[in-house]
């Protein structure tokens, strides 16, 4: 339900504009919230079991006498939160308390926000701007801010290192990935999510879905480039230097714990899904069906949305336990000298196949 | 050389930290990322191994030994044994050797798994590192059959060795070594030729063989660096002139002579190696009593000896001192490990960060071995 | 009774001497069976001295062939060391090992690392060493030539009370950390040393471990320091 349906079905809407519009928004948020947590706790137990699976362990197995959900470990992600909802809150004392305090609020909130723009079935969005696409870049950059803040208020060289490599890989990949989603509205022609959607619905040849990816070479590969993008924004390996267990503890976020920590931890899995979801949107068909007048319709496109968006969410879990993490310099050699230009090619490729094959 | 150098910041890596692989400390001195200089700080694990030898009787050393090194005991026990043989001019019977081999070449693969695998977790990747440890674990049960113990084996004794092979013990590690020879080629396709790990290590943290002779470092850092010196072809113990295996050394594949990926894949080769070394042996290892010539006193003649033995992490060497006492007069331990980190301060300057752990990595150490 | 049961003794030890061990065997005495293999132990013990008597020669032309190539080369090192530098070398016998002075020890190193005929490259080890309590202390360098694979000792006899020698850190490299180790263990100090300081060891600790007159300190910043127990054997 969109905040705009909601402000209609308002009695008194148009006495209360401002009140209105604040409720209507609190009450969508509250959903959205919980949907965070769940899936959260799901995608957490997802990786805890698929990164056992590859390593040739078997991950957490709950004992639970009776409890037949506890004997997989389904109820393992409970724990942690449980766990990280209990524990002491140390500030530690030379930090700058206030800085210190907000910070995981200000990452949170950057993730948390472009969840409004999120097209999650045909009609199921909270708020369809016809800048969607744009809306969700440009507030998905607000995480930086919160990063820098983590790191420097904790007062630790180690954070401060691991802050200042987080934001410097983050700002630059935000480049590539914006201009892949350049590349695309070209042919799309609006910016809005449901709008890029509806661009591709019905098939190409009869067969294929004609889904942007399959639209022309450039848009293929602009799919991975933005894919490969959005992944080093979520400091995910292999770009996952901030947080190099080895190097740096837990690089910005080292001085965290309980509360504060999750946050931080929440945020990293809402901006996967995020970056997940406009992937899905803009390059795979968003809450389309792969074939043509099967499982199609409103009510299945909830569906097809969040199996996209799980399949992309599956693929970043399997790159995180497959390959090394690559040096600072090395990240952002790739980013500058090899996605950028490619990035550039891609608009370029595009424009010129349009102009020409109509 | 016309940079401008701001304020160097000091930091600290360790003692406490989860990539040292022990308890070493750094000091490092950065201009921001950049490394301008490395100062390895020891001795959190000294237990004074040496005195303590000046206390025991020969016999009582070898439980000691074992905790020099622990992640390759047997070679440890191997050089003591053969070194306080040869001071006392013992031959021990044709079985004993090849039982020596078998097990000293079986923990060289084991040990050589840890450290590829550490290798792996330092640079990032989670997933080698669980498989190694599979296939180590499994080295690690056949020594649990053998002589009870998984890390620390007090088994190479002088004059023999403690436990003779059990039953079906031979074939046991015939199906290990079946199971395992595909496995290297997994690991290599995982890690080593992925491609960033190679940008990782590639070219980082060169060692030119003049700095690694001058430094003494040994073993397969220095013939990653392309010197071709293995004591067990070079100046032969035992019973190693009798078995045909080649000595692997680092050629530049992928990048410069004696970067971290030549000394990480000279430690890849050399696994192969041992494997047939092993089934060399287990062919044609004799039948015999292990316990034949275990004397039973320990009393060396009065002298002095230096005798050198290839541990996985290089030249292990004991020197002892014996006054016809049954407790040895001085017993000196030189560690391929305390030279191999001696040379760290030296290779990675104008490294950034990252690459310092790379290089540490590369090096393979172990601290009980450096403090003693 | 005792001399019958000597002559039994002497009869069955003869025989097992001779490879028949059912003489002893079938003694159905007790105490007189042990005697026997006691006596019979005593007897190998005598036939092997009296063996090892009788070929002492041949086993000791033997020991003095094969030191006696490595004391050809241990003595050609030694006559050009004192040909280049008169007055270093401590004693004129050879034994495997060269005795040498302290005082021209540093450009005695360089010239064995940098002479084409040894090439000695690499310093394998030093160790120091204690003669005793109230006796010299000593250090003992094993070199090592890569290329000509050929190996020497040189000792070197200090003062314990006055325990100077030259550091050979800028020779070989790895002599750095091997100094600051005997340093740490025996209170030699390394004249030329960049950074004689403790490895090892705590910076304050006091006292050199690997000292024979050792004594642990009793307590370190506020912690008992545990004592080697008596009759440990």
């Amino acid at each position: 339900m969109t905040v705009d349906n909601l402000i209609n079905w308002f009695p008194f809407g148009a006495e209360w504009p401002v009140l209105t519009f604040v409720t209507a928004v609190v009450i969508c948020a509250i959903p959205t919230f919980i949907f965070i947590a769940v899936y959260a706790l799901v995608a957490i137990y997802g990786e805890l079991k698929i990164s056992s699976f590859m390593q040739d362990k078997v991950g957490p197995m709950g004992q639970g006498v009776g409890l037949h959900a506890a004997k997989w470990g389904l109820l393992q992600p409970v724990a942690d939160a449980l766990k990280l909802i209990l524990k002491e809150d140390i500030i530690p004392e030379s930090a700058d308390k206030k800085l210190f305090v907000l910070a995981p609020f200000v990452v949170f909130v950057g993730a948390f926000i472009s969840f409004a723009a999120l097209p999650f079935g045909q009609g199921t969005i909270i708020a369809d701007m016809n800048i969607g696409v744009f809306y969700i870049l440009a507030v998905g950059s607000l995480s930086v801010i919160g990063i820098i803040l983590a790191g420097w208020s904790s007062n630790n060289k180690w954070s401060l290192y691991g802050g200042m490599r987080s934001v410097a890989q983050i700002i630059s990949y935000e480049i590539p990935a914006g201009l892949s989603i350049i590349a695309i509205i070209m042919l799309t022609g609006t910016l809005s999510m449901q709008g890029i959607i509806e661009y591709q619905q019905g098939t190409i040849w009869g067969i294929l879905p004609n889904w942007i990816i399959f639209n022309n070479p450039f848009t293929f590969i602009a799919f991975f480039i933005f894919f490969i993008s959005g992944v080093a924004e979520c400091n995910r390996t292999p770009f996952d230097i901030p947080e190099a267990e080895s190097e740096l503890v837990a690089g910005a976020f080292t001085e965290y714990s309980g509360m504060r920590y999750a946050f931080f931890f929440l945020s990293e899995y809402a901006e996967m899904f995020v970056v997940s979801a406009v992937a899905a949107t803009a390059f795979l068909g968003g809450w389309n069906s792969p074939i043509h007048g099967f499982m199609d319709g409103p009510s299945w496109s909830m569906f097809w949305f969040m199996g996209k968006t799980m399949f992309l969410i599956f693929t970043m879990i399997w790159f995180r336990w497959t390959f090394p993490r690559l040096r600072v310099d090395q990240l952002m050699s790739v980013c500058w000298k090899v996605f950028l230009p490619i990035s550039f090619v891609n608009i370029f490729g595009v424009g010129i196949w349009n102009l020409l094959f109509g | 050389m016309g940079v401008v150098h701001g304020d160097l910041m000091t930091l600290n890596i360790g003692p406490q930290h989860p990539s040292t692989h022990g308890v070493l400390r750094l000091k490092v001195k950065t201009d921001g990322e950049i490394i301008s200089e490395v100062e390895p700080i020891i001795g959190y694990l000294h237990r004074c191994f040496e005195k303590h030898c000046e206390n025991v009787s020969y016999e009582q050393v070898i439980p000691y030994t074992d905790r020099c090194d622990y992640i390759a005991a047997m070679n440890n026990n191997f050089g003591y044994a053969v070194t306080v043989e040869e001071l006392m001019e013992i031959k021990v019977p044709e079985r004993v050797e090849y039982i020596r081999v078998i097990v000293a070449e079986l923990n060289r693969i084991a040990s050589h798994l840890l450290a590829l695998g550490a290798y792996g977790l330092d640079v990032g990747a989670f997933t080698p590192f669980l498989y190694m440890f599979r296939d180590r674990e499994r080295i690690l049960d056949l020594f649990e059959t053998l002589c009870g113990a998984r890390l620390l084996y007090n088994y190479i004794w002088v004059g023999g060795v403690s436990h003779d092979f059990p039953k079906g013990f031979v074939e046991s590690v015939y199906s290990f070594l079946d199971y395992f020879e595909p496995k290297i080629e997994e690991y290599n396709e995982l890690l080593t030729y992925n491609k960033i790990f190679i940008e990782r290590t590639g070219d980082v943290g060169v060692m030119p063989p003049e700095v690694a002779v001058s430094y003494g470092v040994t073993g397969p850092n220095l013939r990653g660096s392309g010197v071709k010196w293995d004591i067990r072809k070079d100046e032969p113990y035992s019973i190693y002139e009798k078995f045909d295996f080649d000595i692997p050394v680092g050629v530049g594949e992928m990048g410069t002579v004696g970067d971290c990926w030549d000394r990480y894949y000279v430690r890849m080769v050399e696994m192969k190696e041992s494997i047939k070394i092993t089934r060399q042996a287990l062919k044609g290892i004799p039948t015999g009593d292990v316990h034949q010539a275990l004397p039973k006193k320990i009393r060396p003649p009065q002298g002095s000896i230096y005798k050198r033995t290839e541990s996985p992490r290089g030249d292990l060497a004991y020197y002892i001192v014996s006054d016809g006492s049954p407790i040895p007069y001085r017993l000196k331990m030189r560690s391929p490990a305390f030279t191999a980190l001696s040379v760290l301060g030296e290779i990675s300057q104008g490294w950034m960060m990252s690459d310092v752990l790379a290089i540490l990595g590369s090096l393979d150490i172990v601290l009980g071995e450096i403090d003693r | 009774m005792s001399s019958d049961q000597d002559k039994l003794i002497a009869e069955s030890v003869e025989k097992a001497l001779q490879g028949d061990m059912d003489a002893i065997n079938n003694i159905e005495d007790r105490v007189t069976r042990s005697k026997a293999k006691a006596a019979l132990v005593k007897a190998k013990r005598e036939a092997k001295a009296a063996v090892a008597e009788e070929t002492p020669r041949a086993e000791k032309s033997k020991a003095e062939e094969a030191p006696q190539a490595e004391q050809t080369f241990a003595a050609q090192v030694a006559v050009a060391l004192e040909k280049k530098f008169p007055g270093s070398l401590d004693t004129e016998d050879v034994n495997g090992h060269i005795q040498m002075k302290g005082e021209q020890w540093y450009e005695a190193a360089q010239y064995l690392r940098d002479n084409p005929d040894f090439l000695f490259d690499s310093l394998q080890c030093v160790t120091g060493y204690d003669y005793g309590t109230s006796e010299d202390l000593e250090v003992r360098y094993n070199l090592h030539s890569m290329t000509h694979h050929h190996a020497i000792e040189i000792r070197i006899k200090i003062d314990r009370n006055d325990s100077k020698i030259p550091s050979v850190e800028q020779v070989w490299r790895i002599g750095d950390w091997f100094e600051r180790e005997t340093y740490d263990m025996y209170g030699i100090e390394f004249v030329g040393h960049s950074n004689m300081t403790r490895i090892l060891c705590p910076e304050d600790w006091a006292g050199w471990p690997l000292r024979k007159d050792y004594e642990t300190q009793e307590m370190y910043h506020g912690i008992v320091v545990p004592k080697v127990k008596d009759g440990w054997e």
